[in-house]
Parts: C-alpha cells; structure tokens; sequence
C-alpha cells in the first residue's frame, strides 16, 4: 500500500534522489533555476523574511539591465534541494547560506566564487558589516558571503516574576547561576526550559561554556582538524561543568521529551513553571506570537554569565551570526551579482529588515536601530555583537553539514548520560571537519 | 468468472431465433490475457520500481556527497556498514517495532473488525470514530501525539501516578512503546477496515448451523468466524510486516531517532546518512539492505501462510 504509493514521487525525483521506496525525502520540485536564461538567480531559504528579499529585488530590477529571480525552498527541505542541484547545470547564481561549515564543502570542491575581486573594486563590501560577523563566511582566507539578514545571538531569558519570587537576580556570574539553581529548585520550579527533544537547544550550553571555559580557540582548532583539542584539560573542565550542571537537576528530569519548535520549552517558561532558558534572540518574538503579556511584562534577558578561571573573553557571543550570499563561480553575470550584493548595506534594506524583527549587522543599523519594533532589545543585541570580540558560530552550522546528525547525538548523548566524558570526545573526534 | 460463463454458453448449443447474438465470437476475443495485456502495468513497474533499484544498488558501491560524480569505491560501504553498531541496532529496532505492530494491533483489528461487521445499534456511528484516525496523514499524526506527550503541559502531567515525570521521549523502552502506540493508533483502523469486509462475507448460514448446534456467541466466534477470516489475517498481517519495515514518519516526527541512536530504525537511519549527512552511497546501501530483507520476509511469510495457493472460503466455491 504504502510502497506503491510512493513510487511516482521517487522517480519524480530523478536518479539523484532515487534511494529507496520508503523515502518521502524529496517533495517539492518547484524553484529549481534555470542557469541559461539571462538572469540571475538567488536561491534564499522560504519563509517569512522573503518579503524583504523581494523588495530588495524589486528594487535592483527597476534599475537593471541584468534582471534577478527569487527562488524560494521550503525551510525544511533547502539544504537537500542546494546540495542536490550546486554542482548541476540548474544551480543558482546566488544562494543564501549559514556562513562556516556549510560553505566549506562548496569551496572545497570549488564551485564558489571568492568575493575579494568584487571588494578590491568596492571595499564597501566587507567595510559595511561588522567584522565579527563578516568572518564566518570566510574560508581558507578568503571572504566567500556577505549578510544578508540579521543576526541571532544567544541570550540567557528569564521570568521576572518567578525569579522575584525565588529571590534571584539574573545571574552575572556561573556561581551566581548555580545559587539561582538550587533557589528555583526550592520554590518548587524548573530551574531552567530546555527543549531538549530538539538537540541544538542543548547545543547551545555547549557552545557558551566551551567558549567560556577555553576560548573561541578550541573548536577553531577542532574544525581545522586538530583532533587533540578535544582531549585537553579545557575541553574536559567545559565537559565537567556542563554534567555538574544537569546532575544539579538544574533542567528537571524530562527535558530530552519537551520539545521548543512544538511550543513545549517556551511555555514552561511563560506559565512561570521555569525559570530561565536559553535561547537565540528570535525567542522574543516567539514569546510575542505564543504569550504576548508575558513577553511585554514578564519577559528578561541578559547575557551568558562569567566562569571564573575561563580562557574566553566574557564579551564573546554565540550564536547565529547571520545568514549569507554566497556567489557561484560560473555565474554569468559577476558584475550584475556584485551591484546586487551593494545592496545588502543599503539604508532600506536595514530599515525593512528591522521593520520585521531581523537585526541587520552592517555598519548603518546604528543610525536606525530606534525605528525597530523594540528599540530597546535591538540595542542590546546590537551592542553585544558589535563589541563581542568572537562571535561563536553555531557548532552544527560551522562544523559541515554532514557532521550535524553525528554531532547531534553525542551532544544529547553526554548531556542525558549515555555517553560519558571519553566517549563524546571520541565521538567528537570522529567527526568529518571538511 | 466471466470468461467461465462465457465459455460455458457455447457449450449449450446455438438456440433458435436471433434475439441473442452469437456467443461464440465473444468468447475468442476475450480469449485468455496474454503477455500484451500485462504490458503497461510491466513497463510501468519496470521504469518506477526496477531501475530505481538497479540505481541504488549500483550507488551502494560508490561515495557521493551530491556534490560532483559519484566515485567508485567498491565494498566500502558494505564493509563499513557490516562492522556499524547503530546499523546492526537498527535491523534489531525494525523488527521489534514490526513484531510489536502485529502482535498488538492484530487482535484489536480483529476484534473491532468483527463487531462493526454487526448490526448493533450505533454500530455505524462508532466506527466512523474509529475510522477518523486513518483519515489523517501520519505526519499530522506524530506532530499531534509528540504534543499531547509534552511533559508538561500534554497527558503525562495529569496522569503523573500512570507516567511519572513523563519523559517518555528521554528513554529507550518508553519511546519505543510511543511509537508502537502512535502506529496502532494510526493504523488499526486500516486493518480493521479489513477484517470488518471479512467478516461481513461469512456465510450466515455457517451461524444458523451453530445456533440449532447450540453453540453460543464465543464458540462461534473461535469456531466459526476466527477460521474464516484466515485469509483476512494473512493479507492484513502482510501489509503490516511491509508498513512496518518502512515505518519512516513518524520515526522522523516523534523521536528523530532519539534518545540518541535509541530508535533509529533502518529506514530513518537510511535518511540520516543520505539526506542528513549527505552520504548517498552508505544510504543507498541501506536502502538496498532494507529492500532484500522485505523481500525476504514477504516471501516467507507467503509461502508459509499457503497465501500462494490460498482458496476461496466463500460459500459454494469448491
């Protein structure tokens, strides 16, 4: 019943795809580019910011000889659908990416295009974009994206009457977290929401304490292939920390079965049955959609607290540093893509995107930052990533995409206690950084 | 049947009068199916399902991230795979969910089969109820269930005394009994869907006899009605083995294979190194592994059940 059904899709899908009878993998053959039409085509990751890139479309087209196409890929389905189609004669010219590992396998098997020409003719192009950010589209030396819409980083959230209640500050310091812990614990509440059934919540704390504990230095190392750097002393303090955490019952006992992308972690904190959660900056939104009193009233953020004795600058952030264009070697139209690309600094790309809620990393946003839908919260962030003298690439997007399931599992794995120290270092090592 | 009929009219001899048509020229070109008649159904077959398979199992011997030309590797994949404990886990996890999928939803279809092939009074509402689960998409199904186990707001925190702190995602033996609930769940109705057709087929006459015999309802039941619905059980029990060994959704939707490598049935582990870790040669290898296996099952199953030589249970066949 269900083989039979399937089949038509499979083939649909054309010998690439062709795995087997079960697969449902490959829904959606719209948006494929046709390179030879004399167009430019921008492969972008479909969902609500779309409206923007669209705009900023309209606007080039009103100009251009060069006219540029917009194609859109269900968020779900675009890393398969970029990884299937790069290396074809249906590849895009310009495609949206996460800067780090997920470039890294194109220009290895070089199909990019590195984007010093276009900044040696307009330095603008690297000039324009907070430096922090900027280099996590640089592989092997050489810039190979530019922002193109806004970034994300990591903030400690919390929930200002429960932790009034308990008699808690917003912690400074990782003591200070784990006072808080045992406070919270006594007022009979969660320490700390984690959507744990997701795996890259959990990847979050991860992310922080190593950067705290031993410095951006450790995972630049592992992702360059030094094996070693997951054995060090650092490496296994970070480990240490981390389990001293959980064991401290600071994320309750069921946190692997709540989930964040169903609502579950950003409800336990708007019901004032949690106290803290960590999470991008988008969760302010999310509060906004799913419990709005509570994200006006009740609703605190700070940054990820100190650890006394750690290598990392205590200003580092973490995150999701923004999203990229990146431009494919055989474009036809190099010098159309580089006018197109201007307009990722320009004042109304700045303006939209802070009219929906995205913070822009170029230079101008400063200027209007007051115009966002909270002007407050943006000047936070903003002020965070533009003095944060690392900005921590989220691990599953700077390691390789194909490293991300691997590297899922041991996170959940050391964090739920199926994996000890040793054997999440070893899985670590295990994973393909190129 | 119809052929039969045809056949057998000849054999009456031309009547007088023309009021029917000659039977005769009928019966030849409706003749017996040849090869041509399979034709479409064949070609179909052939370009949907074997040279698929005949590309998989070409790419099992190869590495390719997408990305370039697929290169040769020869028995890479296969070596690799033979010596992967997850893969080895995996067949082990398949079957298990397979063999918990008959063993549980197999009586209840039964027994919900037979009773809405009554005539009791709000026989008909009830089992549109029943049937509502099979009309939702599966994935529609795991998103639902995957909320209402949420441990903290969903059915585990007003049943603590049943779950305790109701992380029934977090472990192995409780996210493996979600999935064997959420696919009995799912597909019970299908199955029952089956059996209520068969049981709707029993002759009444067979009943009468017990009746006058004075046999009641459960000697019926195990008598009559549980012997005859043999053919129901083994097509039934068919689809569930070949639904089983695919199960995929909501493998996807519920756990992600988690907690860790805890669910990761052949079929998601299949995805997860073709379309998650881009390594379409080990997931061609898989896919090829899970294909033999089905084969395999479904063949025994066949031909120990006497499915290949099954008969009519039907009331005056021979």
């Amino acid at each position: 019943m269900k083989t039979r059904a399937r089949l038509p899709r499979l083939v649909a899908c054309g010998a690439t795809l062709a795995l087997t009878v079960t697969l449902a993998a490959c829904g959606g053959g719209d948006g494929g580019a046709s390179a030879d039409d004399g167009k430019i085509h921008v492969l972008v990751y479909g969902d609500a910011t779309n409206k923007v890139e669209k705009k900023l479309v309209d606007t080039f087209n009103k100009t251009s000889d060069v006219k540029v196409v917009l194609d859109t890929i269900p968020g779900a389905d675009y890393q398969k659908k970029l990884q299937t189609i790069i290396s074809t004669p249906q590849a895009p010219d310009v495609f949206f990416n996460w800067g780090g590992g997920s470039i890294k396998p194109f220009v290895k098997a070089d199909l990019l295009l590195p984007l010093d020409g276009f900044i040696e003719k307009n330095p603008d192009l690297e000039n324009k974009f907070l430096p922090s950010v900027f280099n996590n589209a640089v592989v092997d030396g050489k810039p190979y994206g530019v922002p193109m819409r806004g970034t994300q980083p990591v903030l400690l959230f919390h929930n200002k009457p429960v932790l009034a209640d308990a008699g808690v500050e917003p912690p400074k310091t990782w003591d200070e977290l784990l006072d808080a812990v045992e406070k919270l614990k006594d007022a009979g509440v969660t320490p700390i929401a984690l959507g744990g059934g997701d795996i890259w919540p959990t990847q979050m704390w991860f992310q922080y304490l190593f950067d705290r504990i031993a410095g951006p230095e450790l995972l630049a190392n592992a992702l360059k292939g030094d094996k070693s750097a997951w054995e060090s002393a650092d490496s296994k303090k970070a480990l240490g920390v981390i389990k001293e955490l959980v064991d401290a019952g600071a994320f309750g006992k069921n946190y692997d079965s709540v989930k964040y992308t169903n609502g579950g972690s950003v409800q336990l904190l708007a019901s004032g049955k949690a106290g803290f959660e960590l999470m991008g900056s988008w969760y302010y939104s999310q509060q906004l959609t799913d419990h709005k009193a509570f994200a006006e009233k009740g609703l605190g953020y700070s940054t990820f607290p100190t650890v006394k004795g750690g290598k990392g600058d205590p200003a580092n952030t973490a995150g999701n540093t923004n999203n990229y264009y990146s431009v494919l070697k055989k474009t036809k139209h190099p010098e159309a893509v580089a006018e197109f690309l201007k307009l990722m600094y320009s004042d109304e790309f700045v303006k939209e995107q802070l009219a929906i809620g995205n913070l822009p990393t170029t230079t101008n946003t400063d200027k209007f930052i007051d115009t966002a839908s909270n002007p407050e919260y943006a000047r936070f962030q903003y002020d965070l990533v533009a003095d944060a003298p690392s900005f921590q690439l989220s691990w599953d997007q700077a390691y390789p995409q194909k490293s991300s399931s691997d590297l899922h599992k041991a996170i959940q794995q050391f964090f739920n206690g199926q994996l000890d120290a040793d054997g999440f270092i070893k899985a670590m090592q295990a994973l393909p950084t190129e | 049947m119809t052929t039969k009929i045809t056949s057998a009219r000849p054999a009456a001899g031309p009547r007088k009068g023309s009021r029917r048509r000659p039977p005769a020229s009928s019966a030849t070109t409706v003749g017996r199916p040849g090869f041509a008649w399979a034709l479409p159904a064949a070609v179909f077959f052939a370009l949907f399902a074997i040279t698929p398979l005949i590309m998989v199992a070409v790419l099992s011997f190869m590495s390719w991230d997408g990305l370039g030309s697929p290169e040769f590797v020869g028995m890479d994949n296969w070596s690799r795979l033979m010596d992967d404990p997850v893969m080895l886990n995996s067949v082990w996890l398949t079957l298990l969910l397979t063999v918990l999928g008959v063993a549980i939803q197999t009586p209840l279809s039964i027994v919900l089969g037979v009773w809405a092939a009554g005539h009791q009074r709000n026989r008909a509402v009830l089992s549109v109820i029943y049937f509502i689960p099979l009309l939702l998409s599966a994935t529609a199904v795991s998103v639902l269930w995957r909320a209402l186990l949420d441990p903290n707001f969903g059915i585990p925190a007003d049943a603590a005394w049943l779950f305790g702190d109701g992380n029934l995602f977090g472990e192995q033996a409780t996210a493996i009994g979600v999935l064997a609930f959420v696919s009995t769940w799912q597909f019970t109705p299908f199955h029952t869907l089956i059996y209520q057709g068969a049981a709707r087929a029993i002759p009444q006459v067979l009943y009468q006899a017990a009746e006058i015999d004075g046999a009641g309802r459960y000697r019926q039941f195990f008598h009559i009605t549980l012997p005859q619905l043999r053919n129901a059980m083994i097509t039934s029990m068919i689809l569930m083995i070949v639904g089983g060994l695919t199960t995929f959704e909501t493998v996807l939707i519920l756990t992600q294979g988690g907690p860790g490598t805890d669910t990761t049935i052949s079929a998601y582990y299949m995805y997860d190194k073709a379309f998650k870790s881009f390594d379409f040669g080990t997931g061609s290898a898989i896919a090829l592994v899970l294909v033999i296996a089905a084969t395999i099952i479904s063949l025994v199953v066949v031909k120990v059940s006497g499915y290949d030589k099954m008969r009519s249970t039907m009331e005056g066949s021979s």
